[in-house]
């Protein structure tokens, strides 16, 4: 017979295989992260931005990290290149859904992208925050949008015009897509209605890239000022360059460019005005810490924040939240209380209430010489105004 | 009317700029370059670099040409020289080709969009109309590149020689012309030409691995509607570039862009051989 040994000689034994089977387990679960899907026009037209997006979400996702992850889970980025339009987006979309089975998708991209890969959202049921400015009006129910739409976004400028540059008549020009063709459909509206005149409305392919013919009928047109919305990057870059080359120097509204790529125009952006949610000169104490953590983690590789990689960054926060409150990472909890939470970011505090959009502040900047923007007017709290009333919850 | 006119003339130089490099090509070694797009994305990279670099703009045309012919002469000898006698393989090759360079690119430089500063800004005063000084530029570009095209080919021995290939290569093996020099410095001059262009329309543009493509569509339907003479390809850039410019004008810039496309094979289906001579 086996002499037995008094359960208080064994029960430090019991303790340690206990605590071994706990770290185990604890292990187990801090290698199984949270998955962010990060579906990014790498490459095709929106590739000036998407490092800087990637970026953006880097930052979030290592400063979440480090202070403990989400439920006690790490966060991990599975990015993916959408090609800028709706073929690479179904591939991108598709991967990132059903192989890599990432709990949430966020992320800008062209409207044509988004419009093609909501679907396959919708088949997977996963929670997507899209973090682009966009033309309006795309609802889903798992779709929440921190970024800015036309009625947020173009009134500043068309009263800009109107008001200090006396402005009547109008001449649009942009890329022949959904957002182009949205944005501009919204600003002729606008004018129309503060008693302004569109004498010309052109539009070029994504792809193309000479402006020439609609620059001469620009010209003979003659009109007070110019606003364009053109897809962000190489089509911005030809317009203006044209522009410039043709020697036209009017009021000039871009609805479409960003910091980073004004500062890669160089001179030919100088003047340029822009609308934006966000701008480096914010001078807040929270996006002062962001810059600052920004060129701390990137350095001399840092692309300039924008205002299509912060919402991002605020974006995986809003996760976050949302994920914390919830207590679980399960879809229809999280999607839930994605419109409830508000983040405190580079932007300001935010909050995706207004169906599924969030009332933002806006900046008016004009282009300086040397590529900087200066804030020329601030407009708090812009409501997005009625984008998805049919929208339930 | 002034500005159109100036739109068509500029337009067509531009096209003749970005087709002479496949023409040449075409001409002598009666194979499609399918890789012209990806040489004229080399030579945007290369003026890219040279204005990094700090070089003065008027150095990028020929950075771009140094770097074309140097990578069109490697890759004549590795691989498009066996493929004269099989034109349709050759087309997939170059194709192929095309794709490999514009990844090594994206390897290099990163899929991102870039940008030269344009060399001269602003316009000059034609019949009244300020036009843009940079596309007026090209067009002397275009003349230029088409003088010299037609001098090297007419008035030295190289051209002589090419000439004879042209007609009848076994003749002028015989007559002691080495076809396969000929057509290296063929090759590499078609793809210098293409690297040229690159260089010459990148301050009009923007610089991207796949900026070369559009491009390759256009000068391969000009070349083959040409037939394979600098004269009718000029002729053709006039033509099809003018009804661009116009169906962007009178109708909408989204048709200008499928007008060349469209109006070369209504050509084609008409004149299969082109509207060369003979």
């Amino acid at each position: 017979m086996t002499p037995t040994k008094p359960l208080t000689q064994r029960l430090p034994m019991l303790l340690a295989g206990a605590a071994t089977f706990l770290t185990l387990a604890a292990t187990a679960q801090a290698a199984d992260p949270i998955k962010i899907g990060v579906p990014v026009g790498l490459s095709g037209a929106n590739s000036v931005v998407a490092p800087s997006v990637v970026q953006a979400a880097q930052l979030a996702v290592d400063e979440i990290n480090a202070a403990g992850g989400v439920l006690g889970r790490p966060l991990a980025l599975e990015v993916a290149d959408d090609a800028s339009g709706a073929a690479g987006a179904q591939k991108a979309f598709d991967s990132l859904i059903f192989q890599k089975k990432v709990n949430v998708l966020i992320s800008m991209e062209t409207s044509a992208a988004r419009n093609a890969a909501l679907p396959i959202v919708t088949r997977g049921k996963t929670p997507y925050i899209y973090t682009s400015f966009y033309e309006g009006k795309s609802c889903s129910h798992y779709m929440y949008v921190n970024a800015w739409v036309p009625e947020q976004q173009v009134p500043p400028i068309v009263d800009y015009f109107a008001k200090e540059k006396q402005a009547k008549t109008y001449f649009l020009i942009g890329s022949d897509y959904a957002f182009g063709r949205g944005m501009l459909g919204f600003t002729k509206a606008y004018i129309e209605k503060i008693g302004g005149k569109v004498v010309g409305e052109e539009y070029l392919p994504m792809d193309g890239s000479d402006w020439t013919p609609i620059l001469s009928k620009l010209k003979s047109a003659a009109p007070d000022a110019l606003i364009t919305s053109t897809a962000g990057g190489a089509p911005n870059v030809t317009l203006t360059k044209q522009l410039r080359a043709a020697g036209l120097n009017l009021p000039y509204g871009n609805l479409a460019v960003d910091e980073g790529t004004a500062k890669g125009m160089g001179g030919d952006a100088a003047g340029i005005y822009l609308s934006a949610s966000y701008l480096t000169g914010i001078d807040s104490p929270a996006n002062k810490t962001f810059l600052a953590a920004m060129g701390k983690k990137f350095g001399t590789d840092l692309k300039t924040p924008n205002d299509l990689s912060v919402p991002e960054y605020e974006a995986v926060y809003a996760y976050k939240e949302a994920v914390t409150k919830a207590g679980t990472t399960e879809e229809s909890a999280v999607l839930k209380l994605l419109g409830d939470i508000a983040v405190n970011g580079p932007r300001g505090s935010i909050k995706m209430n207004v169906e599924h959009h969030a009332p933002l502040t806006m900046y008016l900047g004009q282009v300086q010489a040397d590529g900087s923007v200066q804030v020329i007017s601030t407009f708090p709290n812009v409501d997005p105004g009625p984008q998805c009333p049919n929208l339930k919850s | 009317m002034i500005t159109l006119g100036l739109d068509i003339v500029s337009t067509a130089a531009i096209l003749f700029i970005v087709s002479a490099g496949l023409l040449i090509v075409f001409g002598v070694m009666k194979i499609v370059n399918f890789a012209h797009g990806a040489f004229i994305t080399l030579g945007a990279y290369a003026a890219l670099i040279a204005s990094q670099l700090g070089l003065p703009a008027i150095f990028g045309p020929f950075v771009a040409f140094a770097a074309g012919i140097a990578a069109g002469g490697l890759i004549e000898a590795a691989i498009v020289r066996r493929l004269y006698a099989r034109p349709l393989d050759a087309i997939l090759a170059t194709w192929g080709l095309g794709i490999v360079i514009g990844q090594l690119i994206t390897l290099a430089f990163g899929r991102e969009v870039q940008f030269v500063p344009t060399p001269i800004s602003g316009t000059l005063a034609v019949l009244g109309e300020g036009y843009s000084v940079y596309r007026l530029l090209l067009v002397g570009a275009a003349l230029l590149l088409g003088a010299v095209f037609a001098g090297l080919l007419g008035g030295t021995r190289l051209g002589l020689a090419t000439r004879a290939v042209i007609m009848n290569e076994e003749l002028a093996q015989g007559l002691g012309i080495d076809s396969t020099k000929v057509r290296l410095l063929t090759f590499g001059i078609g793809a210098g030409l293409a690297a040229i262009a690159g260089a010459l329309v990148t301050p009009l543009s923007s610089v991207d691995p796949n900026m070369g493509i559009p491009w390759l569509i256009n000068a391969f339907m000009l070349v083959m509607v040409s037939g394979g003479s600098l004269v009718t390809l000029a002729l053709s850039c006039i033509v099809l570039g003018g009804l661009q410019v116009a169906a962007s004008t009178f109708v909408s810039p989204i048709l200008g862009g499928l007008t060349i496309a469209v109006v070369a094979a209504i050509a084609l289906r008409l004149r299969p051989e082109g509207f060369a001579r003979g």
